[in-house]
């Protein structure tokens, strides 16, 4: 769409505002809101073209008003959801368990007698926080998505597994609200409150998005009722597998859970904490950074169908542990039973090739080919075992669906650096 | 709503431009941030930083900074926007709120001993005025009437304060990492007004103890260097000042806010003996000097010269009564004073309320000018 091509503001003069301005009150009369025919914007974009083509530098005086007209603009949007946005407060719960050290391998005596395994071994297939933030206990945010009282918000909020949760809807009454399910992947989090006649906001499309456009984020974190506003651009439509917008915006715990939106008050995504690592709390060490993330609609929508009618998303396990004295293949060393690798018939020393199509050189590119693949869903896995290639489709498990790792054959020299041994788990950092 | 203000609306909401490319925008925020902003250098201990900067807030030099290691060095020097040292003397601690209070004092100047400059520093010499050949030029462009401040009329009611609304852009001057080096400008850096909340704040492991009101702005600001930084709205109005760096109990992350204009005044009210704004002059000054008239005169380390006039404070006792740069002061009260340091021991004898009884060569010219007290 041209509309979208046509940069106004480095060249808009004053000529040029005027210009476009009679084209607007004239084909777009009525309030200067938020709808108006596309030829119209169409055609005032073309006009302030010309004009910038033909005129120089935009005097700052105009540049100073339209920055006070996106002020404007951004409180119009605030305003707008307002309604669509709750107050999440919980009780009860403590911090997740603190995130391990990397387990470095104990130093042994050589001459000692079998030397015991490293505990990482006994017990590999964990899920962990993903980073070391403490989680405050102040309100955080929740955006409506269905007028019968469904609620989305960010899966972050609720990593302390609280006693009891409550919501503060936009009219101020405060409600009891049950945690329905979670997608530990996504980091969405769904809500239910008895209550009806709620008002869910307007979503923009991802095929409307496009890299650079503004986006605003809101969050009711720091108390209060107005919404805490937090304005940036869009960075990214696609990342995380899809599962993502990027935004530059101020992303942090106290807006995780509300909406970013667009400048007509649409919503854009649900802001969460992500990181192309797993752990439930992975992703929060970028908050402010410039570098934050909001799950589309669209994938929204099938998560929260998910949520609905199946229940909690978890983090996918294929349940084996990567040879770490072979850095330049994936190549398995042990594979737990049950697991997920083992009903696809796998065995140690099987080299994985491509997972999902992804080529796998290493163990890296095993995580990045599945770490946004949740419990359930399956993995098409190519294999070379003895020089003979083939291809097995494994359906990814919980980590509590998995049994214990058999004993090593030849003993594991505990020396060697062992990186994670999760098939989508990166090593904790310290 | 002006037409003009419809037209930008619709280009803000269709559009959804990068708004960097509207940089004239802040030319208003910046223009009246930058000068009002001093770089502070001082005490540094461990992870402190030895370095941050400060607002001033009066014409006389006042300047608000946070309370920090910093102002407890022996020397605390601070560097104005057009690369002149001070002196900067601490006039009050405010632990409550974790403010501090400076006054400004040109560092060849006054009752201190002119410091030798530190090694790096050569440029010290020459921005501290030597007294001229023909003793007209070398003014410090037109500031004349002292420094550019921030008004932060706290008298009045905080109807401006009010004004600044969620999702209003704000500016924040300041010299975080200390990349303003010598006489370069400080950064600047943009975002909006996210929240006014109350602050429940830690220090590392320690509470923070001021609770009370804070602006959360999405500009990146908790950095060191940057407390104490000036925060303007796009129309370069005050709202605030970067505050100390914290991490918030509510979010458990390092919050970057700014200590409310009003805030700043409750600190400024408590200031007991400390003037911010002793324009009429005459005023208790407190320190060694008995009264001051608005007078600065020219000094020069090399030479002794006459106690020439080199700057009138505006709105100065001096200035409403008339006295003028280059005059030279021959008497005070009918005691002669043959050179500037004369002239400080004559003004240091006199009491606050009086008057006092210039004579002064001007040009060919020998007048009588009588400076009245400030009305009580």
């Amino acid at each position: 769409m041209s509309k979208r091509k046509c940069q106004l503001f480095p060249g808009s003069s004053e000529r040029g505002v005027r210009f476009g301005l009679d084209g607007v009150t004239a084909q777009a009369p009525g309030a200067p809101g938020f709808h108006f025919a596309r030829g119209s914007l169409l055609r005032l974009c073309l006009l302030l073209s010309a004009v910038n083509t033909t005129r120089g530098q935009a005097p700052a005086a105009d540049d100073h008003e339209v920055l006070r007209a996106s002020q404007e603009r951004f409180r119009a949007v605030a305003k707008m959801l307002r309604p669509s946005l709750v107050r999440i407060e919980t009780v009860g719960g403590t911090q997740p368990a603190a995130p391990q050290p990397p387990e470095k391998p104990t130093p042994t005596d050589p001459d000692e007698e079998g030397p015991p395994s490293p505990p990482r071994l006994q017990n590999p297939f964990r899920d962990a926080p993903g980073s070391g933030f403490v989680i405050a206990d102040g309100p955080t945010t929740g955006l409506i998505y269905s007028a019968d009282g469904y609620i989305v918000t960010s899966s972050f909020n609720f990593v302390r597994e609280p006693a009891l949760i409550t919501v503060t809807l936009s009219d101020g009454r405060r409600v009891a609200a049950d945690l329905i399910a979670r997608d530990q992947v996504r980091k969405i989090a769904l809500l239910k409150v008895d209550a009806s006649g709620l008002t869910p906001p307007p979503w923009s499309t991802i095929e409307e998005l496009h890299v650079g456009q503004s986006a605003v984020a809101l969050g009711l974190g720091f108390g209060g009722s107005d919404p805490s506003l937090t304005v940036g651009i869009i960075s990214a439509v696609n990342r995380m597998r899809g599962n993502a917008i990027q935004t530059d915006a101020k992303l942090n715990p106290a807006n995780y859970g509300g909406p970013l939106c667009d400048l007509e008050g649409r919503v854009i995504g649900i802001c969460v904490p992500m990181a192309q690592r797993a752990g439930e709390l992975a992703g929060v060490e970028l908050y402010d950074s410039g570098v934050g993330f909001a799950v589309p609609k669209h994938r929204l929508d099938t998560i929260v169908e998910t949520l609905a009618t199946r229940g909690s998303v978890y983090r996918g396990w294929l349940g084996f542990v990567i040879d770490p004295r072979s850095p330049d293949a994936a190549m398995i060393l042990n594979i737990a039973e049950p697991s997920p690798a083992h009903a696809a018939g796998l065995r140690p020393g099987d080299k994985i090739v491509r997972a999902n199509g992804r080529p796998v050189l290493h163990y890296g590119h095993l995580v990045q080919a599945i770490y946004m693949i949740p419990a359930g869903e399956q993995v098409i896995l190519e294999i070379e075992r003895d020089g003979i290639a083939f291809s097995a489709a494994a359906t990814l498990a919980r980590s509590s669906e998995l049994g214990p790792l058999p004993e090593l054959s030849e003993p594991f020299d505990p020396s060697t650096p062992v990186p994670s041994h999760e098939p989508e788990e990166a090593p904790e950092e310290p | 709503m002006t037409v003009k203000r419809i037209v930008a609306f619709l280009l803000i909401a269709n559009h959804i431009a990068p708004l960097a490319a509207l940089g004239g925008g802040f030319d208003r925020a910046i223009d009246a941030a930058m000068p009002r902003v001093v770089k502070l250098y001082g005490l540094g201990v461990g992870a402190q930083a030895g370095y941050g900067t400060g607002v001033v807030i009066s014409s006389d030099g006042l300047v608000l900074t946070v309370f920090s290691l910093l102002i407890d060095a022996r020397r605390v020097r601070a560097v104005t926007a057009d690369g002149t040292h001070y002196e900067a003397e601490v006039v009050h601690r405010d632990n409550a709120r974790q403010l501090a209070l400076l006054r400004l004092r040109r560092a060849s100047e006054g009752l201190l001993t002119p410091p030798s400059p530190p090694e790096g520093e050569r440029d010290w010499e020459t921005n501290s005025r030597s007294g001229d050949q023909d003793g007209t030029t070398a003014r410090e462009g037109d500031s004349a009437d002292g420094f550019a401040f921030f008004d932060l009329a706290c008298g009045a009611a905080a109807t401006d304060q009010a004004a600044l609304r969620a999702g209003d852009w704000v500016l924040a001057a300041g010299n975080p990492f200390k990349v303003a080096d010598g006489a370069e400008p400080v950064s600047v850096v943009h975002g909006v007004f996210s929240a006014r909340t109350r602050l429940d704040a830690r220090r590392q492991v320690k509470e923070f103890p001021y609770h009370g009101d804070v602006l959360v702005i999405d500009a990146i600001t908790s950095n060191p260097g940057a407390p104490g930084s000036a925060v303007v709205d796009i129309e370069g109005r005050f709202v605030g000042m970067i505050g100390r760096e914290v991490v918030s109990n509510l979010t458990h992350t390092h919050f970057n806010y700014a200590m409310p204009r009003d805030v700043l005044c409750e600190c400024l009210n408590e200031a007991t003996g400390v003037t911010p704004r002793d324009a009429l002059g005459l005023a208790e000054s407190g320190g060694e000097r008995g009264v001051d008239p608005g007078i600065r005169l020219m000094r020069t380390a090399y030479r002794d010269i006459p106690p020439m006039v080199d700057r009138v404070r505006r709105g100065s006792a001096a200035e409403l009564s008339g006295v003028r740069q280059d005059d030279v002061i021959l008497s005070i009260n009918g005691a002669n004073v043959a050179n500037p340091e004369e002239y400080d021991e004559r003004l240091r004898m006199v009491a606050a309320g009086e008057g006092i009884d210039l004579v002064i060569r001007r040009g060919r010219n020998i007048v009588t000018i009588r400076l009245e007290p400030e009305k009580r």
